[in-house]
């Protein structure tokens, strides 16, 4: 959607190192097992460690079967951890538990689970909008003006109120499934590949209006997903998965230093990383800067940095505009300064640098 | 909600027992049933009980999961228990034989005792025999063993496809539909409506208030499943290669044999006895 506004790199560090956030979800080697103590077992994590600061956007990323979608299970005490502890907000988790009042922090603390079609049980959007603050102790008619607000936040009109959920199309019934969960009006908001199902200009509108829910509102946003890239420039950190465990945490830029593990974990290197990586190893200067968060970013940087070294080794003169050539779709950007004004008009997205 | 259902899933230990034809197996199962039927006495039942005994050790899974199968039909064991106790007792009694005790109309005899005893053993043996019988196939395994057996006995070659394909998917869906079941369940818990801290008039609300999305997720599937069917090619009565071949081992006559002469000894001694 508004791709420009978070563009800056420099300026997104600096807001995330300016002040210490309060940590609010703490994991302490957690592990958990499927139906333990039977003989269909299943172990999903292994020694888990994590913390995770308030008002920031969490990617979590990890390939099938990781256990991506068990670690948002016990941020909610859906799931009891079956070692180690979990400390939301000012719940803490323990193992073998008695499950009682969690309501107190599943209100705080939502889930939107990855199948929006398994999410949406009652016969009227209404209906099931209202679920989550009727039983959270709200009246019959907060719950219908929360129901009526959170359908708006995510861009839907009220006529869709009285539709049966599975009459939606896919791409509505998934901003539904996420009202559903904003209509209580959670702290924490927990997002379980909520993109899967979304053509490109949606996923992109679901990512900027998750960015909104985090630096406007305050709130804490998890989301899982396997698209690396469709998060690049919102997130503020990056956790990513791999057997059960977190085998990395950190920002984009600590990212890019991995992507060779990327592979192995199971996951696709985004283009953005790739064509960075490529870059950087061409023109050592690019490296010394922090990742541009988005394609049209990436695109002025390179071509200012090669702009910059016209007069430098033969070996980059000849290999630069060249690669650009081959990777930017549009005809005539011939040379560097072309290229930058393509990356302007913002026409460029992903294929930037499909060369390989 | 499948943590207490165990029944019906295959556990892989690589036993022996796993590696019979699942024909070999279903032909014992059903004649074992009949002999369980046909035994009316303590002795009969004891060697079955330790038959079944040593194919459970031989499945190498622990005895402890066949009990947990037991769980589940804990209440149905009770009640027939309780049935027999008195309905057994009540004629007992009239022919004036192995009296106990009588408090108002309820007359229990060591004959009643028995009778209801017995039953329950059946019960039990049945219900952990059958357990085994899913324990050691995969349900692939097991339509494919149905279809094997009924091949033969059906003229039209489609008769035992159609029912084999028929049994495969209701088996596929059992699980699926617990598995959608639960997914909704954890969705209305995730929004403040936890299933195991609500009181039984709550919990029985929301589990009717399941009964429309899980029917309609079973449609939606039913549906999904027909195209992708078709989609491949899957046609009723074309002919067909399996990728695994049922290979009948001298393993799988001997323990078809040694679960035949069961039905046939029970009925030696009911005849004889």
């Amino acid at each position: 959607m508004n791709g420009m506004s978070l563009t800056d790199g420099q300026h997104e560090k600096g807001r995330a190192a300016g002040h210490e956030r309060e940590t609010i979800i703490e994991l302490r080697n957690v592990d958990y097992t499927y139906q333990a103590g039977s003989p269909f077992a299943a172990a999903a994590l292994h020694d888990v460690n994590l913390k995770i600061q308030r008002g920031t956007l969490i990617g979590i990323a990890g390939g099938t079967g990781c256990g991506k979608s068990t670690l948002l299970q016990l941020l909610n005490g859906l799931l009891l951890p079956t070692g180690g502890s979990v400390r939301v907000l000012d719940h803490t988790l323990l193992p073998g538990m008695k499950k009682l009042r969690l309501n107190a922090l599943r209100r705080r603390v939502g889930l939107s689970f990855q199948f929006p079609e398994q999410h949406l049980f009652e016969d009227t959007v209404e209906k099931d909008l209202m679920f989550g603050p009727l039983n959270f102790g709200f009246t019959r008619e907060e719950a219908r003006t929360k129901a009526a607000e959170a359908l708006r936040s995510m861009g839907l009109g009220d006529e869709l109120l009285n539709r049966h959920p599975l009459s939606l199309s896919g791409g509505q019934m998934r901003k539904v499934a996420i009202a559903t969960v904003l209509a209580a009006g959670p702290e924490v908001l927990m997002l379980d590949e909520p993109t899967a199902t979304l053509d490109s200009a949606a996923r992109r509108e679901l990512i900027a209006l998750l960015a909104r829910l985090c630096r406007e509102e305050g709130r804490t946003i998890l989301m899982v997903t396997h698209r690396i890239e469709e998060l690049l420039e919102a997130a503020d950190e990056w956790v990513v998965m791999n057997e059960g465990r977190i085998v990395f945490q950190g920002d984009a830029d600590e990212l890019v230093d991995r992507t060779n593990e990327l592979r192995e974990w199971g996951l696709a290197v985004p283009e953005q990383l790739r064509c960075w990586e490529e870059w950087t190893a061409r023109l050592p200067q690019l490296a010394a800067l922090p990742l541009p968060r988005t394609p049209e970013a990436m695109a002025r940087v390179i071509a200012e940095a090669v702009r910059g070294s016209a007069g430098a080794p033969d070996a980059v003169r000849v290999s630069a505009p060249e690669s650009i050539h081959r990777s930017a779709p549009a005809p005539g950007s011939e040379s560097p300064s072309e290229a930058v004004n393509e990356a302007r008009s913002g026409e460029w997205e992903h294929d930037l640098c499909a060369t390989n | 909600m499948r943590d207490k259902l165990i029944i019906g899933r295959m556990i892989p230990t690589g036993s022996r027992v796993h590696g019979l034809d699942p024909r070999a197996k279903i032909t014992a199962m059903l004649l074992f049933t009949a002999a369980l039927i046909l035994s009316n006495g303590w002795p009969q039942l004891l060697v079955l009980a330790a038959l079944s005994l040593i194919v459970l050790l031989a499945t190498r899974v622990p005895l402890k999961t066949y009990l947990r199968t037991l769980r589940p039909m804990r209440w149905l064991i009770l009640f027939v228990f309780l049935f027999q106790l008195l309905a057994g007792a009540g004629t007992e009694a009239a022919a004036g034989d192995g009296f106990l005790w009588t408090l108002g109309p309820i007359t229990l005899s060591a004959a009643g005792l028995s009778a209801a005893l017995l039953a329950v053993m059946r019960m039990v043996l049945l219900i952990v025999f059958t357990a085994m019988l899913t324990f050691t196939t995969t349900p692939s395994m097991l339509s494919r063993g149905i279809e094997g057996l009924i091949k033969p006995i059906s003229r039209r070659g489609t008769g035992a496809e159609r029912f084999s394909l028929m049994m495969r998917l209701a088996l596929r869906f059992i699980p699926a539909l617990l598995e959608e079941a639960q997914t909704i369940l954890k969705a209305q818990a995730a929004r403040g409506a936890d299933y195991e801290e609500m009181n039984l008039k709550e919990k029985a609300r929301l589990l009717m208030s399941l009964l429309v999305p899980v029917t309609v997720g079973a449609f939606r599937r039913a549906e999904e499943l027909t195209t992708s069917l078709e989609a491949r090619g899957y046609r009723i009565g074309a002919p067909r290669t399996s990728y695994r071949q049922l290979i009948w081992r001298r393993a799988d006559t001997w323990f078809t044999v040694l679960f035949a002469l069961l039905p046939v000894g029970a009925l030696l001694v009911r005849l004889t006895v």
